[in-house]
């Protein structure tokens, strides 16, 4: 019998299932991640698993077993849960120290000299020894997860449950939450279930567990799973065909195809998932533009941008500049200022120093903008719909805050709506329907008044794998048709690849700007981009 | 029950209140509240604006106009305008009633044949207004009371009016509003900061150290409420302090009483609070929920802007259904009357409260769950 068994296991919120029929083994001293999109289930079953939501099935940990959170009361004791969010369980006005003398205290530890050791031990892996008194307030987000983390580890569980612990921490601080983890449940034999948005970090894993709408599609180790999906993987196929889909290099049929195969990844698990469930892409189309003003050659040029948030330097003399027909990748960690630079550009903060050009104007005040807004679209953060409004309602009032004719917005919604392929959606409301949906038409809804260029702020996040392909592929479409200019922030540091040129920002400073193809040159011997970034953040560390 | 768990969490409770700088809504609103109400409700009128239209001219209309003159309650101003005229500066607000004195007066009163006084008073404040009639009324009579009894003529219609008022002999209004102020305070401030406790958790979601932990129920509630009833608890003293020096409120009853009853006063405040933060989500709705049903029915029935005993009907169930009533019984008591332990109705009342906070509190305990709604 393992030692964390997990049978038939469903949740519900109310009316809506969460997670239903899970099960699932763990041993100790075993990682097991969970892999899948937001609101495929990884933190309803990681909550029923902490005993802290109620669900029907039963979990059974070291022979004793559960069935509700008042039956888990009893093992308590061996479990920690990291919920998911940056610094969640933090107490802003604790500093590090008094952080680690709570949880121990909660957690009714004896501070004997063992315990002291393990302390001491537990700081300096996570290299906050020399931070102990500073308030968790004024903490970077990757030491706000690393103090969680120690926090968790304190009273040394048995069963260790990370819910999304490296989501938006920059890559070195991820790298030290593995290490730090990958020691622990070494020396203590701890079974540890960690979820994930960045599919490298399976190879971390001993088994991983991948979810999609609530329920498992997959599990097995890294190897055997890619295993079980290379007879399907292509070589990038450029022909279309209905049972074929196509993405970042590699294409993946179910049928059998004359073209060359490829190593498959990870990835392609929810690509042969939605061909085995006749789910397949919708081909998006992009229509040309009606309006055809002239594009100037510079789009945007911002020179030594800088904002201040009292002592705080968000954006500190930053230079980017974008060109006409560019995609331009802002990538750093939560809280490097991205979403600061970008609301800068559109005047939704005053510039504290610095110049900025856009379209070839140089801006100084709001009246500078006013002409210039009906060529820039913008998609904020998590999408500023209104959720009390249907689709189709959405688009209108858009339509209307950029005066377009009725006549002609009407027919250009109809338009976006059969292209991006959320036509079956339009009456729906916001809240209804799933995030990949909700990201196409607040594209659509930025496109409405035909913008010359994009800004997108964080579009990706949370979004499935395959929402996330059709999405790059939607930009890739605008681009060529359009020659609109685009600039993403993201912190996946993967879709760099898919940019033209990627800036990198580390705590307000910009420590990379480079087309991607001159960053793999200068750097053969990396793998993938999260390598490259990492080596310029060790250097400017 | 884990007392060394209760003290950490009791002590991280206390470095939060006092770094978060709740502690400042801990001490500064109920004192602040108590000393601008208690300064700034004025139930009786002095220096009102009066017009007096004198067309008798006679030695009485004459008497009565400085006897007008003469009180702190009135400010007059004798004027020959006419009535239009008066009534217009009224429509101005620049006065605030008009008596009008017609030209037989003395004569009709001395020949005991009645004779009618015009008194105008601005409405516009309904109770300022009844207020400045009345004493208009009362001046009159009393001054025709006097002149008919030197003249030995007999007039059985004339009411004699006693202003002699029990228990606030000197008529001031702190002795009236100050201890109801002080009941309203201690149902609001420690709800309030009860309200926020296990919601701000919620919202900031270090609730799960709470939820994944082994803590129970009880060490949970312990930790939260106890710092809040402690510091809470100095208040009562503060309070009485304000009270007793700043607006010199005589204290004639039992302090035992006045400290028991107010703890227990603030414990009814704190499993209030407490029940709402553990049935809210956000800390703005808990906080919006906690002054609604503070405030309004502290301030309704706290006994200042009406006896309870001269309520009717359902606004009289109504002031039995919120603890302020009872708790300001027994304040009044311990301030103006002084009866103690010896009225039985004061015992009562301990007792009504002591039920009060065990039925909110076991609410509260029974509706916080250890798990995700």
């Amino acid at each position: 019998m393992a030692d964390l068994e997990v049978r038939n296991v469903t949740v519900k919120h109310k009316n809506l299932t969460a997670v239903s029929n899970i099960s699932f083994e763990a041993n100790k001293g075993e990682i097991i991640g969970f892999i899948g999109a937001d609101g495929a289930g990884k933190s309803s079953l990681m909550h029923a698993i902490a005993g802290i939501i109620q669900f029907n099935g039963e979990i059974s940990y070291n022979k004793y077993v559960y069935h509700s959170p008042k039956e888990a009361e009893k093992i308590k004791a061996d479990i920690s849960l990291m919920p998911q969010g940056i610094g969640l369980v933090l107490y802003d006005t604790l500093s590090v120290e008094e952080h680690l003398e709570f949880f121990a205290d909660i957690r009714n530890i004896n501070k004997d000299a063992k315990f002291l050791a393990y302390k001491e031990k537990l700081l300096h892996m996570s290299g906050l020894s020399n931070f102990t008194k500073r308030v968790a307030g004024n903490l970077s987000g990757g030491m706000m997860q690393k103090l969680s983390l120690i926090c968790a580890l304190l009273h040394r569980p048995k069963l260790l449950i990370l819910d999304e612990p490296t989501t938006g921490v920059d890559p070195l601080s991820r790298i030290e939450l593995w290490e730090i983890l990958d020691t622990i449940r070494k020396e203590e034999g701890t079974i540890a279930l960690v979820s994930t948005a960045y599919m490298q970090e399976a190879e971390k894993m001993d088994k991983i567990v991948l979810f999609d709408e609530g329920s498992i599609i997959a599990q097995g180790t890294s190897k055997t799973l890619i295993d079980s999906i290379r007879p399907f993987t292509y070589q990038e196929i450029t022909e279309y065909k209905e049972d074929i889909i196509t993405f970042d290099k590699h294409s993946y049929s179910l049928t059998p195809q004359k073209y060359e195969k490829s190593e498959p990844n990870l990835e392609g698990l929810f690509f042969i998932n939605a061909l085995k469930n006749n789910k397949t892409l919708p081909i998006v189309d992009i229509g040309q533009r009606k309006s055809s003003d002239e594009i100037p050659a510079m789009i945007m040029q911002a020179h030594g941008l800088t904002k201040r948030f009292g002592d705080f330097i968000a954006n500190d003399h930053v230079d980017i500049t974008l060109k006409s027909g560019e995609i331009l990748g802002l990538l750093g960690a939560n809280g490097a200022g991205k979403t600061t630079f970008i609301k800068m550009l559109l005047g939704l903060y005053p510039i504290d120093g610095g110049e900025l050009k856009l379209l070839g104007k140089t801006i100084k005040n709001a009246n500078d903008r006013m002409e210039l807004k009906s060529k820039i679209g913008y998609v904020s953060q998590h999408f500023a719909l209104y959720n009390d409004m249907t689709v189709r309602e959405n688009l209108l009032y858009f339509a209307n805050m950029h005066k377009i004719p009725l006549s002609s917005a009407l027919q250009r919604i109809k338009r976006y709506s059969q292209e991006l392929g959320f036509d079956k959606y339009m009456d729906k409301f916001p809240t209804e329907i799933p995030l990949g949906v909700n990201q196409r038409f607040s594209i659509a809804a930025a496109l409405l008044h035909e913008p010359v260029v994009l800004f997108l702020d964080e579009p990706t996040s949370g979004v499935d794998t395959i929402a996330r392909a059709q999405f790059w592929q939607i930009l890739h479409k605008l681009k060529k048709k359009w020659g609109i200019s685009i600039l993403i922030t993201t912190h996946y540091m993967s879709e760099a690849e898919y940019c033209d040129k990627v800036v990198l920002l580390k705590q307000g400073k910009k420590i990379a700007d480079d087309t991607v193809k001159n960053l793999h040159k200068l750097h053969p011997e990396a793998k993938t981009f999260e390598d490259i970034f990492l080596t310029y953040f060790k250097e400017k560390q | 029950m884990k007392y060394n768990t209760v003290k950490a969490y009791m002590i991280k409770e206390f470095k939060e209140l006092v770094r978060t700088k709740l502690i400042i809504l801990v001490y500064l609103l109920p004192s602040m509240i108590v000393i601008i109400f208690g300064y700034g409700i004025r139930l009786d009128v002095t220096h009102a604006r009066l017009i007096i239209i004198d067309n008798d001219k006679s030695k009485i209309s004459q008497m009565l106009s400085s006897k007008f003159e003469h009180t702190k309650y009135f400010d007059t101003i004798e004027s020959n305008m006419n009535e239009k005229q008066a009534l217009r500066r009224i429509k101005q607000a620049k006065t605030d009633a008009i008596l009008i004195i017609p030209n037989s007066f003395e004569k009709n009163l001395l020949k005991g044949q009645k004779s009618e006084l015009g008194v105008f008073v601005d409405g516009a404040f309904p109770t300022r207004g009844t207020t400045i009639q009345t004493y208009i009324e009362g001046t009159i009579l009393s001054l025709v009371q006097k002149v008919l009894q030197a003249k030995g003529i007999q007039q059985k219609k004339l009411i004699s009016i006693n202003n002699r008022n029990l228990f606030n002999q000197s008529m001031r209004d702190e002795n009236a509003i100050v201890p109801g102020i002080i009941g309203l305070v201690l149902l609001i401030a420690p709800a309030i900061i009860a309200a926020l406790l296990i919601v701000k958790e919620k919202e900031k979601g270090t609730i799960f150290n709470f939820y994944a932990s082994s803590l129970s129920k009880n060490e949970f509630l312990a930790a939260k409420l106890i710092p809040v009833f402690l510091l809470h608890s100095l208040n009562i003293f503060i309070l009485f302090l304000i009270a007793v020096y700043l607006f010199n409120i005589p204290f004639r009853g039992n302090f035992l009483l006045y400290w028991l009853a107010s703890e227990l006063y603030i414990l009814v405040s704190i499993s209030l609070g407490m029940l709402i933060s553990v049935i809210t989500k956000k800390q703005i709705v808990a906080v919006v929920l906690t002054i609604i049903i503070t405030v309004i029915p502290g301030f309704l029935y706290s006994g200042i802007i009406m006896p309870i005993s001269s309520m009717d009907g359902v606004s009289q169930v109504e002031a039995h259904i919120f603890p302020v009533m009872y708790y300001n019984h027994i304040v009044y008591d311990t301030f103006l009357i002084g009866q103690g332990f010896h009225s039985q109705i004061n015992l009562l009342y301990l007792l009504i409260l002591i039920i009060f906070s065990f039925v909110l509190f076991s609410a509260g305990r029974i509706l916080l769950k250890k798990e995700m709604k």
